[in-house]
């Protein structure tokens, strides 16, 4: 039996208190999606169904409660906290959704500097915590752009990835221990201990589950030493993408482990200024870091390998250093961002993927080779192209960037008739070529249609998973896993 | 009609971390690596430029705009991203020698004005109120002196008055916007714009078809003019400081929101909005 809005709100607020939810209209329609529609936003046009509440969570026993209540009653959920998902993944798509806003558990817990543990609650920005860890001469090492933003919990459920992964490597790989709670109201606890051989690590069911299993709480990521007076630079500008991939391949198999490699081909490099001291070129950056011989001995090896590559010319690194101090996205950014896309009606996306050594190029090749040819408004993209920006041992991932001026139609067909028919093509591209169509934002609610090809038999451990933890599927529906009426 | 958008490319103030603004040799502080970018109020003025162009493609004969920058090679980048946006000419005065030029405003209007008056033969120039490095805030009312020309400061936005040789502006005065209409010629100081704060973006079929169309490179020499007295090398910055900005951070307590509303209103308002 369908349940009633204003039921739900009267329930929740039995639960919870009133002071904990939130039926403000303005604040409803502002939770019912994420950065995937800005424009939609931008213009003040809400096309989702509006939540029935926004549930400010602040204990554990309260997600406990809560997720009790809505799964009994087959209530849909939107785990949120700091609300920089980029995909979809936080819009509402089923009617009277309760949106469950960990943001007020936001307490760093426990920095044990001997065992190398930082504990925070999922409602902790990372900004905050690297801060404080940076007080004390500690570095969790994950730093993505939206770290101004983002808060642990989200960043653990989209696995997400930072600008330093290919020393620290991803959210994974910084994951230790974790608390989280299932629609059941189990609360669960994950154990901080350094490698077990215990049965399948667990941690991976809740790592990247995009709430589509689970409510995260608690967050025990490993701390590493900071030595920022250490990092130094190697930059160059060359001609060919396939080269800069051969670089990113010679460097990672010999086993250097800069923080950062990235590999920008000229049409994104233009973006970030780059045009200006190699227009028409392609730019590679490392960045080494960690204890003095370390990061001195990887800036020497690749600086090796590098001059083996005669298209290869260096940059001045403080050309480099200042760019990169000035890459992240925080709120005055958005709201930059915001007014000139309402007055220029321009505006930009992304789409990362991955592969291994073998198909990247190809995977980059032909979709730049695709876009201009098969999407129908090509005309109106100010800007396309990629960068890789995160290596491994076996392949490296892809950033598709494409920004276009809004033609003739209204907020409400944007997302149709640009950002999704492009993000399809450069995700059919990949899983053709063998790669993988999502890299580190998430599948979120648009990539769906292809969770099943991405997975191929595997699929049968993803979908057994839904299963088993939230059989009456209230958690973020239609994220991971298409949403079937 | 013939209109001149001047501007110049600086350096994004955004960007330098705090250790680099050194003054080394008594020389310029060293912004070399920083990302170059349209000086906003240039910025503005240039998007003014192509929204005239486009009005005056529905009632009267096309505008002429000119995209006019004092530089060398470097601004070639962005002249080619104005032909890209239908600029009809871009033109590029470079300076005989390399010298620093932002606080030379007497001799930036000396080359400007030469250019409009006598090369360019324009009717219209429209120019951003000052530049982010040096803040002089000269340069347009030396260019209509120069001219001899009328000029409004503080512009937000301009229309043509119809199919007649004039035009509408609006600006900011210290008593609020003030809308005027005029006869050209005219020196446009643009300011704060609400309604053209960026430039727009061109296509990449726009930037292909700009890229291979040719910059006007002037010298300085064939201006006709001379540096004499207007360019002052034996001044230079001898060091910097920042001045002191801090901020409080004040947690109201309060029961409810109205309690919190009432102590801020009693404690930080009340005798703000009294003055």
């Amino acid at each position: 039996m369908t349940i009633e809005r204003d039921t739900i709100v009267r329930d929740l607020i039995n639960i919870v208190g009133s002071q904990r939810v939130i039926i403000d209209g303005q604040v409803l329609k502002e939770r019912s999606h994420d950065r995937f529609r800005k424009f939609e936003s931008i213009c003040g046009v809400y096309t989702r169904p509006i939540p029935a509440a926004v549930v400010m969570l602040e204990t554990v026993q309260q997600v406990s409660d809560v997720l009790k209540y809505l799964n009994q009653h087959g209530i849909t959920c939107i785990p949120r906290t700091g609300g920089s998902a980029t995909e979809g993944g936080l819009e509402t798509i089923v009617e009277n959704t309760v949106v469950l806003d960990g943001s007020r558990m936001d307490k760093i817990i426990r920095i044990d500097p001997y065992n190398m543990l930082a504990t925070a609650q999922c409602g902790v920005n990372l900004e905050v915590l690297e801060n404080k860890l940076r007080s004390q001469g500690y570095t969790t090492g994950h730093s993505p752009q939206s770290k101004p933003l983002a808060c642990m919990g989200g960043l653990v459920a989209t696995r997400s990835i930072g600008q330093f992964s290919t020393l620290y490597g991803g959210i994974e790989d910084l994951v230790v221990g974790l608390e989280a709670v299932f629609p059941n109201g189990e609360i669960t606890r994950i154990k901080n201990v350094p490698r077990r051989a215990c049965g399948p690590d667990i941690r991976h069911v809740i790592i990247g589950n995009e709430g589509a299993l689970c409510y995260i709480t608690e967050v025990t990521v490993k701390m590493f030493k900071y030595e920022p007076e250490n990092n130094g630079f190697n930059a160059f500008t060359l001609d060919h993408m396939k080269t800069g991939f051969e670089i990113l391949r010679e460097v990672m198999t010999s086993g250097y482990r800069p923080s950062i490699a990235r590999l920008y081909d000229a049409g994104d490099g233009a973006q970030h200024g780059f045009n200006q001291f190699a227009e028409g070129k392609c730019v590679l950056i490392f960045m080494s870091e960690g204890p003095v011989h370390i990061a001195r001995a990887t800036r020497t090896g690749i600086a090796e390998i590098v001059a083996r590559y005669q298209e290869c010319m260096p940059i001045d690194n403080k050309i480099i250093e200042t760019w990169f101090a000035n890459l992240n996205w925080g709120p005055e950014k958005i709201a930059l961002e915001r007014e000139f896309i309402r007055k220029n009606l321009n505006m930009g996306f992304t789409t990362e993927v991955s592969g291994n050594w073998s198909c990247i190029h190809t995977i980059y090749e032909n979709v730049m080779k695709q876009i201009p040819e098969k999407f129908p408004h090509a005309g109106d993209l100010t800007l396309f192209g990629g960068h890789s920006s995160h290596s491994y041992q076996t392949g490296t991932n892809m950033y598709f960037v494409y920004d276009y001026n809004i033609v003739n139609c209204r907020p409400e067909e944007e997302i149709n008739k640009y950002h999704i028919p492009i993000n399809a093509l450069i995700v059919e591209e990949t899983l053709k070529a063998g790669g993988s169509m999502v890299h580190h934002h998430g599948i979120g609610k648009y990539r769906t249609p292809w969770t099943r090809e991405e997975h191929g038999s595997a699929y049968y451990i993803l979908e057994s998973l839904k299963k088993v933890f939230d059989p009456n599927g209230i958690m973020n529906t239609g994220t991971i896993f298409p949403f079937e009426k | 009609m013939k209109v001149a958008v001047c501007f110049k490319i600086i350096a994004d103030l955004n960007m330098p971390l705090d250790r680099d603004w050194n003054v080394v040799d008594q020389g310029p502080v060293d912004l070399s690596f920083v990302r170059q970018v349209f000086n906003c109020f240039d910025e503005s003025s240039l998007e003014m430029g192509l929204k005239l162009q486009a009005q005056s493609e529905a009632v009267t004969d096309k505008i002429e705009l000119t995209a006019l920058t004092i530089d060398d090679q470097r601004a070639d980048l962005f002249l080619k991203h104005l032909y890209a946006l239908a600029y009809d000419h871009a033109v590029r005065i470079q300076p005989d020698d390399p010298m620093d030029l932002v606080f030379h405003p007497l001799w930036v209007s000396a080359v400007l004005s030469a250019y409009i008056a006598d090369i360019g033969r324009q009717q219209l120039v429209i120019l951003g109120m000052q530049g982010g490095e040096g803040n002089n805030g000269q340069t347009g009312y030396l260019v209509a002196e120069r001219l001899g020309w009328p000029c409004i400061r503080n512009v937000m936005d301009i229309a043509l008055k119809g199919p007649e040789n004039g035009l509408t502006v609006t600006s900011m005065t210290d008593r609020g916007t003030m809308m005027q209409t005029i006869d050209l010629p005219a020196v446009l100081i643009t300011g704060n714009s609400p309604q053209s704060p960026f430039l727009r973006v061109p296509t990449l079929k726009q930037k292909v078809k700009a890229s291979t169309r040719q910059i006007t490179a002037l010298g300085q020499k064939e201006l006709g003019v001379k540096d004499k007295g207007m360019i002052r090398k034996d001044k230079a910055p001898a060091g910097l400081y920042r001045p002191e900005s801090s901020r409080k951070v004040v947690f109201i307590e309060g029961k409810t929101a109205e309690d919190k509303a009432r102590t801020l209103y009693e404690q930080s308002l009340k005798d703000r909005l009294n003055q």
